[in-house]
């Protein structure tokens, strides 16, 4: 409860200093608009001259590329703004105040921030996976909605466990920019399903950095095509990602060496 | 039991070093090479409740890294501190709740918004009750004069300010042991004996024990009765500041700038001449004739400017240093070299 009451005041924070920049703000909607736009051009140059890619149909594909933005909108709200904090802290040294405070350093280090305007692609994402279920003419079951926002959960947790590993590098890399570029462009191969990918990447893709589980397989769901073992395996991705994560987490700080004054 | 009780304790750091220069550099960056730097190497002492203790000693003697290790910051390799009865770096939430640190290079405030917002986030984290925090803030902007800068952005805030609003963050959970490294860095005079005499005042007040790190003699002389002296990781002194004062610095530093030049020789029978070329000279005296050598020279030689100052810390410690005990050295001091 206390830390649900904290996020609250963090985020009214965070508002309050992205309102203190408000062209930031006008410009951040029109890139949400962009790169979104741009992903579904891309989706259409795919679609160009056939109807199917690896078994799944334009708006099938369609809604890939709409979790492809939801969980887009995550990193850049949430994961994105908290590494380069977390960095520039242990960098300067700063990183210090978050752990003298009596609350759980993770917590305190991972969600600290959010910025508020780039959730505006989370909500196009979601606009997005709509609009394709309404061409698809697509009524999900019950089970198939449920199964759906499961996966969208440990997608979330997967995400949000190898972005915080990432993070927790930084105590012994220091600067890890390049680190979190690259796991950009891993991401990127979100935007379409993975089964059209050749097998070896779809391998990768699966159980290596398994982003399958956080854009294809919530798509999958809603279509009735993920059943429940794999969902129970998602479950299980995400609670050992998270704890090892945890571990990691814990791990680092005990070794945290604080850079001198 | 003491307060603050620490045995033994000792911080290692394994760095690695980087030759300078290019070449330096891309064998740094294939192959590593550590060194073992011990940072703290088998500290002991104890701080009862309420007292105000300086720790002084050149850059990278280990004040900050003992600091640090006390507040739970960093892990000790080995030895052992219990802080009101907690071990550190256990950073249980019921001991972090009864400290706190202020850092005079670094600060926790959010740089975008009003320090009033970090003030919030501050009760929230601390779990203040309302009615606690609207007195102590009301308090602490008494004390340290707040009320015109709670309510701008802290980016618009001058040095001095900032650290103002960073004593009453750090502050408002009414803490019973504060760490503080450096409160008064890079402020102006006035400032300094500003923030000085809140933190004597926060001592007497609500009887809160203070350790106290600081490059400046005249923090440590204001506030601490007692001070702990480390070099490389060692202390190598621990009691009453003024006794350690008048044992190793009986002297003053007489710093006059002249009209007309004047020889070494004619200043000789002030005291000891330190630097002296023709227009600017620097001599010690002893502590207790200090005044009167000053009255004497302003009489006998063409004076334009004369200061009376404490010879600086670093003076002092590293002298202590070069004796390695206090208790062992000698009680006449005049010639000893070392000059500040």
């Amino acid at each position: 409860m206390r830390y649900l009451r904290l996020l609250s005041i963090f985020y009214r924070n965070s508002l309050y200093t992205e309102m203190e920049y408000r062209a930031n703000f006008i410009a951040n909607f029109f890139m949400s608009a962009f790169w979104l736009a741009f992903a579904i051009l891309g989706l259409h140059v795919f679609f160009y001259h056939r109807d199917q890619i690896g078994a799944w149909g334009y708006y099938e594909a369609m809604l890939v590329v709409g979790f492809y933005s939801l969980f887009n909108g995550l990193i850049e709200a949430l994961l994105q703004p908290n590494l380069s904090r977390v960095i520039e802290q242990i960098r300067m040294g700063t990183f210090d105040f978050v752990l003298i405070k009596p609350v759980n350093s993770q917590f305190m280090a991972s969600l600290r921030h959010l910025s508020i305007w780039k959730l505006a692609d989370v909500a196009m994402g979601l606009g997005i996976c709509v609009y394709a279920m309404v061409r698809l003419g697509l009524v999900p079951s019950m089970g198939d909605l449920i199964a759906g926002a499961g996966f969208v959960l440990c997608g979330a947790v997967i995400l949000y466990s190898i972005w915080l590993m990432m993070v927790t590098s930084a105590f012994w890399f220091v600067r890890i920019d390049n680190i979190s570029e690259l796991f950009t462009a891993i991401y990127e191969t979100g935007r379409f399903p993975v089964s059209v990918y050749p097998s070896w990447m779809r391998g990768v893709l699966t159980f290596v950095v398994p982003i399958a589980f956080i854009t294809t397989f919530p798509a999958a769901a809603l279509l009735g095509r993920a059943k429940v073992p794999l969902l129970w395996v998602a479950l299980l991705l995400a609670a050992g990602l998270f704890c090892g994560c945890v571990c990691f987490w814990r791990y680092a700080v005990k070794r945290y060496s604080s850079a001198s004054s | 039991m003491s307060q603050i009780d620490v045995h033994g304790l000792a911080k290692h750091y394994r760095v690695h070093r980087k030759a300078a220069g290019f070449m330096g550099s891309v064998r740094s960056f294939f192959q590593r090479q550590y060194q073992n730097v011990k940072a703290v190497d088998d500290i002991g002492f104890q701080i009862e409740e309420g007292e105000v203790v300086g720790f002084l000693g050149p850059n990278g003697a280990g004040k900050t890294t003992t600091l640090k290790v006390l507040s739970g910051l960093l892990h000790p390799t080995a030895g052992r501190a219990r802080i009101l009865g907690f071990t550190p770096h256990e950073r249980q939430s019921s001991f972090l709740k009864q400290i706190t640190l202020v850092m005079g290079q670094k600060n926790q405030l959010n740089w975008d918004l009003p320090a009033m917002e970090s003030f919030i986030v501050n009760q929230a984290i601390y779990d203040i009750p309302v009615d606690a925090f609207r007195q102590t803030l009301a308090e602490l902007t008494e004390l340290l004069d707040l009320d015109p800068l709670v309510d701008k952005q802290v980016r618009k805030l001058s040095l001095g300010e900032r650290m103002k609003c960073e004593l009453a963050a750090a502050l408002l959970h009414r803490p019973r042991v504060l760490f503080l490294d450096e409160p008064t860095i890079g402020l102006d005079v006035v400032m300094q004996t500003r923030i000085r005499q809140f933190v004597a005042e926060y001592n007497r007040r609500y009887g809160a024990t203070v350790i106290l790190t600081s490059h400046y003699m005249a923090d440590v002389t204001a506030l601490c009765k007692r001070v702990l002296v480390i070099d490389h990781g060692k202390l190598i002194y621990d009691g009453d500041l003024r006794a350690m004062i008048a044992r190793l610095a009986p002297y003053k530093v007489l710093k006059l700038i002249l009209r007309s030049p004047v020889t070494c020789e004619a200043l000789s029978p002030y005291g000891q001449v330190v630097d002296c070329n023709g227009l600017r000279a620097v001599i010690r005296v002893p502590r207790e004739t200090a005044t009167r050598a000053a009255a004497q020279l302003l009489g006998a030689v063409d004076v334009d400017d004369v200061t009376i100052e404490e010879p600086p810390v670093e003076a002092i410690v590293s002298e202590l240093f070069d004796r390695g005990q206090v208790d062992d050295a000698p009680t006449q001091r005049e010639g000893a070299g070392n000059a500040p």
